[in-house]
């Protein structure tokens, strides 16, 4: 299916932060279909800059995190994990947007993975508003509870679900001060000059509301990250998909990598791990990425890694450190039907090298299905 | 014991019988199967016609639960936002939809008319229908139609290319989607008429579907929703919405709470329904039709029971002897008549199984016909086929079986009533028939009953139907009495022909028998009187509808132009001429008036009726209604006056029990309007009703100025054809019509709807025809000792054949003079009763004399020549064979 096409761009582009820091200078002011091109020591003005900003062709909000049902957040107790995002495409003629949006639910006592995913042109039924934080799908939305809130007084209001087999009814609030990835404003993705993005994430927010499975229906509290991410750009075509993700560690600071798979079974030297200290300042660091298991999804045929380990520097103490990532349940993967691609986005388990659980991570395999050719 | 001795029985008893008969045997069969046949083609091409009333949006999304829609016109799509923040975070899809048909444009000079191929067009968002869960196993999207043969691993290239197609479709002008069934490979373009113009539309590929869902019917058409709007002229406008919500837990309980806000949001601003409350409505229109047409398909049956009432009965008396020594063998009564059941059991099932056959074959043409009138009267069918359910099967079986053992029963009591051989006196006449059969008196009551059941009112169905049930049994009544009393005829009919034909030995044979006619004759006269007397009854109810839609012609007919869109080609389609078109028609150099005709479907209390507007005024000049009622007060007449009255038909009258006088709260896009009922007219061309108002304020109350259609007078001494052809020059999508051929047309229309009554009526006859064929036979078998006789006395084979046709002739002849008699009462209540309770029309009572004649001469003509042939073959028959 074309969508395919298109949103994996979307994903793409916005992964894949820059290493030639050294190009930007040059950026053009617009691509070749005439749309925005991200551009260095941009001064983002809030709430304005969590809305939509159409002349870019392609943007995403992108919450994922973990709850836990209220009264049983200590071991054993039930939780859950979800993803919500919303996707804005602009038509290359300008002449339409186009939205998507998926959602995902899995409860990790049962293993039951849920899902949903939705497309449809910028009206009645989807949009994005330029002034403010308000994404809607449907009967899907995420916006600012205050519209007009200023920046470090953000609350987010999230409402989603998948069918009517769940529902999600969620309060954000940031915890930490937002990220900017990547340098002076500008998140570079690859070589050429328009590959860029604004790249905005809140790394920690607080999650609190209610969550519907089936016939029951409880509180949950928990952890989330946002990410939203707007650029233009086109993508290299020897790149056949990615690796991501996004670890929240009990010590208050966060992690954030991508690997970018090349036709040749290696990295893309745009790859990239960034620290975020307890502060909220991102910091680079190297890293290596190994797989220690795979799965097979009975549905597409794909064998995604399972468990892998992503060695590193810790900043804060100059010591290697190893952290392997345990996926709370192993089918996880979105068939992307509407938008073409499946890819795999699960929450995960983190512990370190002692075996000790560190913190909490969301994971997303994508290309492994088939290649992703852009 | 029993059980060894009924199969003894089956073997050497009836079935040598059988055997030894094969021909008499098969015509049973073929009888019974007729029978059968014509209900159950009948049956299916019903069936198919409403069931093709597709609610065709479900093709593309699945059932929808509930649907929104203005009781009139359009709904602004503003009501779309407002509909999403009511329902808050419900998981419900919301469907909004632009319906309307168009018809194919007329190539080059081909000529104007109603019956060209039209299509049902879908305005749906072609990329928000994916999100359905109904459409998660299609495979390939609108969008992506070209894109097949570039998927399967190719390079990057390729894919950039296809990312390009997809933008390039989805940004593309108007075009259209076609369903598979539509050409094997789908047209590249369509040229359709929209209003008065001619469009031309690309097609992009075929409506994609899963491999589980429903067939696309062939004439639908799918445009994405802004495309339709646009081309229609309803930009910002949607004819329903619809909700789809999601499956899962509490579905029931979430569509009942949905239902409810919808209804409380809504107000009077629309009406909220379910796909079923439209399919039934689409079923309550035509039901009456269909249970017309259901107990006409079922006369041929009722004519072949009597036949095989006869042909058993026959066998039963042939038989006695056997009988009789059986029974002194000891075979006890219940064992004999458990064995001839089984026998009329068994060709029954035969039968049943052949009309099945028969029955699917025929429902093959019937189907067409069903929906030609369907589509005439009601909505837009696309019925092509017809196909047999499993319950069908056994209603097929069941009825041939019922069917025989009803006309067994009689015979299988006589047999096994026959006494032991040695109490059987030799050469004892034979009783054919009970008492009953010959009682004059229960003809005369039965008769009598149906006058009674004849002044009853109809049973009301649901949705403002009527059916004449209490009509019906009057008819069965008098069918049946008038059979009975039919054999009286007999005996006068003989003694009459003897006055000038007795010179002659066989006839005066012939005429000896008929003057103490037999159960059989009577048995045979019987059936052929009912045949005749429903077709000839059928076709003075034609030739009376006929009659009065002409003088309602003549009366309403009056312009000397008709204009409307080209696109208008039966009762269902919504196709309009623009403002600025009429007033361009009403402008022409050569036009001294013009008349502007628009109609709206409208909803009162859940019954679909007929919402129009002309200009009263102009119209009371220039040609007056047929009145049923005609209005008192001249204010109706005056467009300053008449904004609170309106005019009704007689159909509306009938369905909505209105009278002068009422107040009707008519529901329109600008408010709800109370108007004054001042005059009832006739309507043919309506079943449903319409309600009549001025032009000025149905324009102001729907804010459209578009018509329907416009009739044109023309200024003296100018020439009807020449503005017709120049009007189509300047015109290419509006169709124009002079009065002679819109009359025409009218009347072809009318007489189409037709079509299937008159075959059912022909099958009838045949089906009585056959069986005066069969009487004879077994009245000839019976006579075998008397025939060898007359042989032995040196009467010649034709001498008794020519006996034989005379015998024929007489029963003919009386059962047409009987059936005549009936044709005219069941006439008058087929116009009176039955007619006007089903579709609320009056009609003038005319008698169609010619075909009276051409039916009585063509009834006792083969009555005589197939008496001829038997009787040949009877003057053969050995006196010592057994059948």
């Amino acid at each position: 299916m074309m969508m395919k096409k298109l949103f994996e761009v979307m994903r793409v582009y916005g992964l894949v932060v820059g290493a030639a820091a050294s190009l930007w200078a040059q950026a053009p002011l617009i691509t070749a279909e005439g749309f925005a091109v991200p551009q260095a020591g941009k001064t983002f003005s809030f709430p304005r800059d969590h809305g939509a900003h159409p002349d870019f062709k392609l943007e995403w909000w992108y919450v994922t995190g973990h709850l836990f049902k209220e009264g049983a957040e200590g071991a054993g107790g039930r939780r859950l994990g979800f993803q919500a995002t919303f996707f804005r495409q602009a038509a290359p003629d300008k002449s339409v947007q186009l939205h998507l949006a998926h959602m995902a639910i899995i409860d990790v006592a049962t293993g039951r993975f849920l899902h949903q995913e939705r497309l449809n042109r910028a009206g009645w039924d989807a949009g994005s508003a330029e002034e403010t934080l308000e994404v809607r799908q449907g009967n899907w939305s995420l916006r600012l509870s205050d519209p007009a809130a200023a920046a470090g007084a953000e609350r987010m209001e999230l409402r989603g679900g998948v069918q009517a087999e769940a529902a999600l009814a969620l309060t954000l609030t940031p915890v930490k001060p937002l990220v900017v990835f990547g340098e002076n404003s500008i998140s570079r993705k690859g070589a050429a000059p328009t590959a860029a993005s604004y790249y905005l994430t809140f790394s920690r927010l607080r999650a609190e509301g209610d969550v519907t499975l089936g016939a029951e229906k409880f509180s949950v509290r928990g952890e989330a990250w946002m990410d939203h991410e707007i650029s233009s750009s086109q993508l290299d075509t020897n790149q056949v998909g990615w690796d991501w993700v996004s670890v929240q560690f009990t010590d208050q600071r966060e992690l954030m990598m991508y690997r970018l798979r090349t036709r040749d079974g290696g990295a893309d030297p745009a790859s990239s791990l960034t620290w975020v200290d307890a502060a909220g300042k991102p910091l680079q660091q190297k890293f290596s990425w190994e797989v220690l298991e795979t799965w097979k999804s009975p549905a597409t045929g794909a064998v995604y890694p399972s468990r892998v380990a992503v060695s590193t520097t810790d900043p804060a103490t100059g010591a290697a450190v190893r952290y392997t990532l345990e996926p709370l349940a192993r089918d996880q993967e979105l068939p992307g039907r509407l938008g073409g691609i499946a890819y795999w986005e699960g929450a995960c388990r983190v512990r370190d090298a002692a075996g000790k659980e560190v913190g909490s991570a969301y994971m997303e395999l994508t290309g492994y299905a088939a290649e992703l050719k852009l | 014991m029993n059980g060894s001795v009924i199969s003894l029985l089956l073997r050497r008893f009836s079935w040598r019988h059988a055997r030894l008969a094969p021909r008499a045997t098969a015509l049973l069969v073929g009888i019974l199967a007729l029978g059968v046949a014509v209900f159950v083609s009948i049956r299916l091409a019903n069936r198919a016609a409403v069931s093709s009333f597709t609610h065709f949006t479900d093709t593309l999304t699945g059932q929808s639960d509930l649907i929104v829609q203005a009781p009139a016109g359009t709904l602004p799509e503003s009501v779309l936002p407002e509909l999403r923040a009511a329902l808050g975070v419900r998981p419900v899809h919301i469907v909004p939809v632009v319906e309307a048909t168009a018809a194919e444009a007329l190539a080059a000079g081909e000529a104007a008319g109603f019956g060209r191929k039209t299509y049902t067009l879908l305005g749906v968002d072609l990329l928000a229908l994916a999100n359905l869960a109904s459409q998660s196993n299609v495979e390939r999207s609108y969008f992506d139609q070209g894109q097949a043969q570039k998927v399967g691993g190719r390079g990057a290239r390729d894919n950039e290319v296809g990312v390009g197609d997809f933008w390039r479709a989805f940004a593309a002008g108007p075009q259209v989607w076609v369903s598979a069934a539509l050409a094997s490979t789908p047209p590249k373009i369509l040229a359709l008429v929209f209003d008065e113009r001619v469009r031309t539309l690309p097609v992009v590929g075929v409506i994609p579907t899963a491999k589980d869902a429903p067939r696309v019917p062939a004439n639908l058409l799918v445009l994405d929703l802004p495309h339709l709007q646009q081309i229609t002229g309803k930009v910002g406008r949607l004819d329903r919405v619809e909700f789809l919500v999601e499956p899962g837990p509490r579905a029931s309980e979430r569509r009942a709470e949905l239902q409810t806000l919808l209804e409380k949001l809504g107000g009077e601003r629309w009406i909220v329904t379910t796909p079923g409350t439209r399919r039934e409505s689409a079923e309550t229109m035509t039901r009456a039709f269909r249970l017309n047409l259901t107990i006409l398909s079922l006369i041929a049956l009722l004519v072949g029971l009597y036949l095989i009432f006869q042909a058993l009965d026959g066998a039963v008396v042939r038989r006695r002897t056997e009988i009789a020594i059986l029974r002194s063998l000891g075979v006890e009564e219940r064992v004999i008549q458990l064995a001839w059941l089984t026998e009329a059991a068994v060709l029954g099932l035969l039968g049943g199984a052949l009309g099945l056959v028969l029955g699917w074959a025929g429902a093959q043409f019937a189907v067409r016909a069903v929906g030609q009138t369907v589509n005439a009267l009601y909505y837009a069918t696309t019925v092509e086929a017809a196909s047999l359910a499993p319950g069908e099967l056994v209603l097929g079986l069941g009825l041939g079986l019922g069917a025989s053992l009803v006309a067994g029963w009689w015979p299988a009591r006589l047999a096994a009533s026959t006494p032991p051989a040695q109490v059987l006196p030799r050469g004892a006449p034979p009783a054919a028939g009970g008492r009953w059969q010959r009682s004059f008196a229960l003809g005369a009551g039965c008769v009598g009953l149906g006058v009674v059941l004849a002044q009853l009112s109809p049973l009301r169905l649901d949705g403002g139907g009527r059916f004449p049930l209490a009509g019906y049994a009057a008819a069965f009544f008098w069918i049946f009495g008038g059979g009975l009393m039919a054999g009286w005829l007999l005996p006068l009919v003989a003694r009459g022909a003897r006055i000038w034909g007795v010179a002659w030995a066989p006839a005066r044979i012939a005429l000896s028998h008929l003057r103490r006619p037999s159960g059989r004759h009577r048995l045979s006269v019987a059936a052929l009187h009912c045949a005749v007397g429903m077709a000839a009854g059928m076709a003075i109810l034609v030739a009376s509808f006929e009659l009065t839609v002409r003088s309602w012609i003549v009366r309403s007919l009056q312009a000397d132009l008709y204009v409307a869109s080209a696109g208008a080609q039966n009762a269902s389609m919504d196709n309009f001429i623009s403002a600025e078109a009429a007033d361009r028609l009403a402008s022409h150099p050569a036009v001294a008036d013009a008349a502007r005709f628009t109609a709206y479907p409208l909803e009162l209390g859940g019954i679909p009726t007929l919402l129009s507007g002309t200009d009263l005024g102009l119209m009371h000049v220039r040609s007056d209604l047929p009145w049923v009622r005609p209005p008192r007060d001249p204010a109706i007449w005056q467009t300053e006056r008449n904004a609170r009255l309106a005019l009704v038909s007689e159909a509306f009258v009938e369905r909505f029990g209105k009278k002068p006088g009422d107040t009707l709260r008519l529901p329109t896009p600008g408010g709800v309007q109370a108007v004054v009922i001042a005059g009832v007219f006739a309507d043919y061309g309506n079943e449903r009703g319409s309600i009549l108002v001025d032009r000025t304020h149905l324009k102001a109350w729907f804010a459209d100025a578009r018509v329907t259609n416009v009739s044109l007078w023309l200024k003296p001494e100018v020439d009807a054809d020449t503005v017709r052809a120049e009007l189509l020059r300047e015109f290419p999508g509006l169709a124009v019509f002079t009065n002679v051929k819109l009359r025409a047309e009218v009347l072809r229309i009318f007489r189409q709807t037709f079509a299937i009554t008159y075959a059912l009526e022909v099958i009838a006859v045949l089906v009585a025809v056959i069986g005066l064929a069969l009487t004879l036979t077994s009245v000839l078998l019976d006579r075998r000792e008397e025939l060898t006789t007359l042989r032995a006395l040196g009467f010649t084979r034709r001498e008794l054949a020519g006996a034989a046709a005379l015998e024929g002739g007489v029963v003919a002849a009386a059962a047409v003079v009987g059936g005549l008699v009936l044709s005219v009462a069941l006439g008058w209540l087929l116009i009176y009763v039955i007619n006007k309770q089903s579709f609320g029309w009056t009609l003038e009572f005319s008698v169609p004399w010619g075909q009276l004649v051409a039916l009585t001469v063509a009834v006792v003509g083969t009555g005589v020549a197939v008496s001829y042939l038997v009787g040949r073959w009877g003057a053969d028959l050995p006196a010592d064979r057994e059948e």
